[in-house]
């Protein structure tokens, strides 16, 4: 972390300091809260996810980044004790009212985990199984879609030759790739990464990073990263959150050139975290 | 060298050959109960244990077969019904109920059970099926081993979807999948052989079950298919020959003894092999 | 590149609401077959008290408690004199010795296995000892009655009889006959049979020692048998008596291993080599062809077989979670 002045100023060019035109608003947050049992782990969030933007969540490990990027798809709901009060919206639905359908939410709000997580299945299997939850479409439509999305994923070069192959034997980066391509054929408006590099090499990580950046063209994007230089290489807007809190959300090339909470300078200069 | 040290290396070694003595004497026991198995079965096993049925008392005319038959029966539907009731059962228990009050009442209740004498289960199963149908009968037998079978389908079942990472089933979960679906088609996938193990395991435990047999399915000296009669059974009719005058009797007790042994340690190690593949992986 | 932003439209939320709503009713359907089966676990127990209750009840009614101290078992006496106390005895005293035997043995093939073993001989002794526990009962009882029991009464019977003639009450213990059938025989039999629960459940519980605490123990200078005496032991201990609990649970209620080789003898007898019975061979040999007050009397044994076994197994049990809790911290 000692050059990272150096990498941020070269990856965000020299900062000319343009705020972002507002993009319109996919998921807002107002007044939100979220509790492990008797926990209060996040506090008074709000925030804005723009259409079509990258929004990064930074802060050190237990800020509550990742927990707030499972309240968008209410994963937290599959154990118990854990709640969310406050208000959020994707367009204009409540994510949080409790009669929602949480497969339909999950369809539309897709999720890129920290681990690849390939199913138990073939590579083809792996696009097919959730298109086929969705729609009832004939071999040669499936064939389609299953190419469609592995091209969306970058992996379609790969492994065209061995869709029948375990989606288990790819490689780290070629198993996160898979788990995007299989996460885009559903067609989600909304795709959360949750760390989505940390378990793989460099030259993945590269890979991914570039992926993400073409799927914003399509897709509003929110990735949790640890790492500093990712967030500034990928994304448009960036959150930095500290202890539960949301202490400052701006455009990315502010954030890392003029932030405006001592907080957040002390923490992308490295001086904790 | 330091007399202390010396003392306490020599107690050292006197331990550890005990231990050893202790793994010889085990592994003993396995030799030998092997050995005499072989030794007087096979002699007698030869195609006429399989073609023919159980020889009448004095005669030295028959076989098995009835019997093999009848083990066949009772433990396949025995484990039909015992093991996707225990499946269902254990995946409650690691998916729906995992932080519940009554999953930790059931799991405990069921591990008790996994270890209750079986003759218990059968002295049930007569009181709660045998009595009210108004006689012995093959099916009561099979109830009989699926009670058995039960408990350890269900405990096999949730340490094995145990094992399965969470982060599979939120993937899951994140396409939009409903839960029976994350359950049935990525956790079961994903638990396959390890679950298979378990059925394995069961089917081996009650293969050779006697105890819970002797007053529900009883015995038949004839060939039949009817699961509403008493039924041959191999462990049934070594209980029996083993304790009669006639040496026949007992030359068959001994090729009994051998295929079930054989079919129970096959059983068992298969579903270590299947084991050690799922943890290789 | 530009991923399919035509066909977004066509997959509105609308056509995904319907869709995934053809899952609902399966969905609640699995839920609620999972949650009967696993709620069925608790009616086998309940249907296993329920129906013993109901068996046992006649003979509980005619012989009240006096059935626990009885020692005579008259069954074709008129009216039949049904007492356990021969059986209870016979149970107690072949799982005492069993364990006796199986202890010792059985935790020093999980040192041996653990501490000791050679990497490369460990899976083939511990593969051998966890077949030795897969082997049916049967198999056991019909090995014991054919060639252990003959084995004893020639040598090691005459051979203990002739060392404690004559001293007191040891004396008594080993007296002779010496017999094929006997509550000696019957114990070592179950020994050899629960040798190998006791075995695996320590191997588990002894793995669970953090390698850090061992380490240490080296480090220090201690040998093999110190680490396990003062690391080992001490850090395991409920762990290892539950798995000693759980092996008395099984020799409590082993049927058949039992049955051929103890002798069907309800007379209490102070020597160890004269035939006895246990609750469950008494059930075994004689429940099949028991009618009335005597198979309620069978089936009052039983029922004490299941009490005794449920109390052992849920001691076992506890002091297992309570090493599991300590191992999860």
């Amino acid at each position: 972390m000692t050059d990272l002045s150096v990498s941020v100023s070269s990856a965000s060019g020299p900062a000319p300091q343009v705020p972002l035109p507002e993009a319109a608003p996919k998921v807002t947050a107002r007044g939100l809260n979220f509790y492990y049992g008797e926990h209060h782990a996040l506090k008074n969030i709000n925030l804005t996810l723009g259409t079509n933007r990258v929004t990064a969540f930074i802060g050190p490990s237990g800020c509550g980044k990742s927990t707030l990027l499972r309240i968008f798809n209410r994963m937290y709901d599959l154990y118990p004790g854990q709640r969310a009060t406050g208000q959020l919206l994707l367009d204009q639905t409540n994510i949080l009212d409790p009669k929602l359908d949480l497969n339909l939410l999950r369809a539309r709000v897709g999720m890129v985990f920290q681990k690849p997580t390939p199913f138990p299945m073939t590579i083809y299997e792996n696009i097919a199984f959730g298109i086929r939850l969705y729609e009832k479409i004939s071999k040669s439509e499936m064939d389609g879609r299953v190419e469609k999305a592995l091209r969306g994923g970058a992996l379609w070069n790969e492994v065209k030759d061995k869709l029948n192959a375990s989606g288990l034997s790819l490689s780290g980066g070629q198993q996160q790739r898979l788990c995007i391509a299989r996460t885009v054929a559903v067609r989600p408006e909304v795709i959360l990464f949750d760390e989505p590099c940390s378990a793989l090499d460099p030259i993945s990580t590269a890979k991914i990073e570039e992926l993400i950046q073409e799927l914003a063209e399509d897709y509003t994007i929110a990735i949790v990263t640890h790492n500093m230089q990712q967030a500034a290489r990928v994304s448009d807007k960036t959150a930095f959150m500290y202890l539960g809190e949301l202490i400052e959300f701006d455009d990315t090339n502010k954030i890392f050139t003029s932030p405006s909470d001592r907080r957040t300078q002390d923490y992308i200069t490295g001086r904790f975290g | 060298m330091n007399p202390i040290y010396a003392s306490r290396r020599r107690k050292n070694v006197v331990i550890k050959f005990l231990c050893l003595c202790a793994a010889a004497f085990g592994v003993t026991w396995l030799a030998l109960i092997l050995f005499t198995l072989f030794y007087n079965g096979l002699t007698g096993l030869s195609l006429q244990v399989f073609a023919q049925d159980t020889p009448p008392p004095g005669s030295t005319e028959g076989g098995l077969r009835n019997a093999i038959v009848g083990s066949i029966i009772m433990t396949v539907i025995g484990v039909g019904i015992g093991a996707p009731l225990g499946l269902f059962a254990g995946t409650y228990l690691a998916e729906y109920g995992k932080h519940d009050k009554l999953t930790s009442v059931i799991r405990f209740i069921n591990d008790i059970l996994l270890s209750a004498p079986s003759i218990i289960i059968g002295l049930f199963i007569y009181g709660a099926i045998v009595v009210p149908m108004g006689g012995f009968s093959a099916f009561a037998g099979c109830l009989a081993l699926a009670v058995i079978v039960i408990p350890v389908v269900v405990r096999t079942t949730e340490d094995m979807l145990g094992l399965v990472p969470n982060p599979l089933r939120e993937a899951a979960s994140a396409l939009g999948l409903p839960r029976s679906l994350v359950i049935r088609r990525i956790a079961y996938r994903a638990a396959r052989s390890g679950l298979i193990t378990g059925v394995l395991l069961a089917t081996a435990r009650v293969a050779g079950e006697t105890a819970p047999l002797l007053f529900t399915a009883l015995s038949n000296q004839f060939f039949s298919l009817n699961l509403t009669k008493t039924m041959a059974n191999l462990p049934v009719t070594i209980n029996n020959f083993v304790q009669s005058p006639y040496a026949y009797w007992k030359e068959l007790a001994w090729s009994g003894a051998l295929l079930i042994t054989l079919t129970v340690l096959a059983l068992n190690i298969g579903a270590r092999i299947l084991g050690a593949e799922r943890t290789s992986k | 590149m530009a991923v399919e932003s035509d066909v977004m439209e066509a997959a509105g939320p609308y056509d995904r609401a319907r869709a995934l709503s053809a899952f609902k009713l399966g969905d609640i359907t699995f839920y609620w077959i999972t949650r009967a089966c696993a709620i069925s676990v608790l009616l086998i127990l309940g249907g296993i008290i329920i129906s013993l209750i109901v068996g046992a009840w006649p003979a509980m009614r005619e012989y009240g408690a006096a059935f626990l101290w009885t020692q005579r078992w008259a069954p074709s006496a008129d009216p039949p004199v049904l007492g356990a106390l021969g059986p209870i005895y016979g149970t107690l005293i072949t799982s005492v010795i069993a364990m006796m035997i199986a202890i010792p043995v059985g935790l020093g093939i999980a040192v041996f296995l653990t501490e000791i073993c050679p990497l490369w001989l460990r899976r083939p002794i511990g593969l051998a000892v966890e077949l030795l526990a897969g082997i049916p009962s049967i198999i056991y009882g019909m090995w014991g009655f054919f060639v252990l029991g003959p084995f004893l009464a020639n040598t090691f019977q005459p051979f203990m009889i002739s060392i404690f003639d004559g001293v007191p009450v040891l004396g008594a213990i080993f007296a002779g006959p010496p017999s094929y059938l006997s509550l000696f025989n019957a114990s070592l039999i179950l020994a050899i049979m629960v040798l190998p629960f006791i075995t695996s459940i320590s191997v588990d519980v002894f793995k669970t020692v953090p390698p850090v605490l061992k380490e240490a123990a080296y480090g220090v200078g201690c040998t093999t048998w110190e680490v396990v005496r003062n690391v080992v032991i001490p850090y395991t201990r409920v762990g290892v008596i539950g798995g000693i609990m759980l092996a008395l649970g099984r020799a409590l209620g082993e049927t058949m291993a039992v049955t051929f080789i103890i002798g069907n003898s309800f007379k209490i007898q102070s020597s160890i080599f004269a035939p006895g019975t246990t609750i469950s061979a008494a059930i075994a040999s004689e429940f099949a062809e028991s009618d009335g007050l005597h198979q309620s009397g069978l089936i009052l044994l039983g029922l004490l077989l299941f009490v005794l076994t449920f109390f052992v197994l849920a001691a076992a049990r506890l002091m297992l979670m309570r090493l599991e809790k300590k191992a999860g911290n």
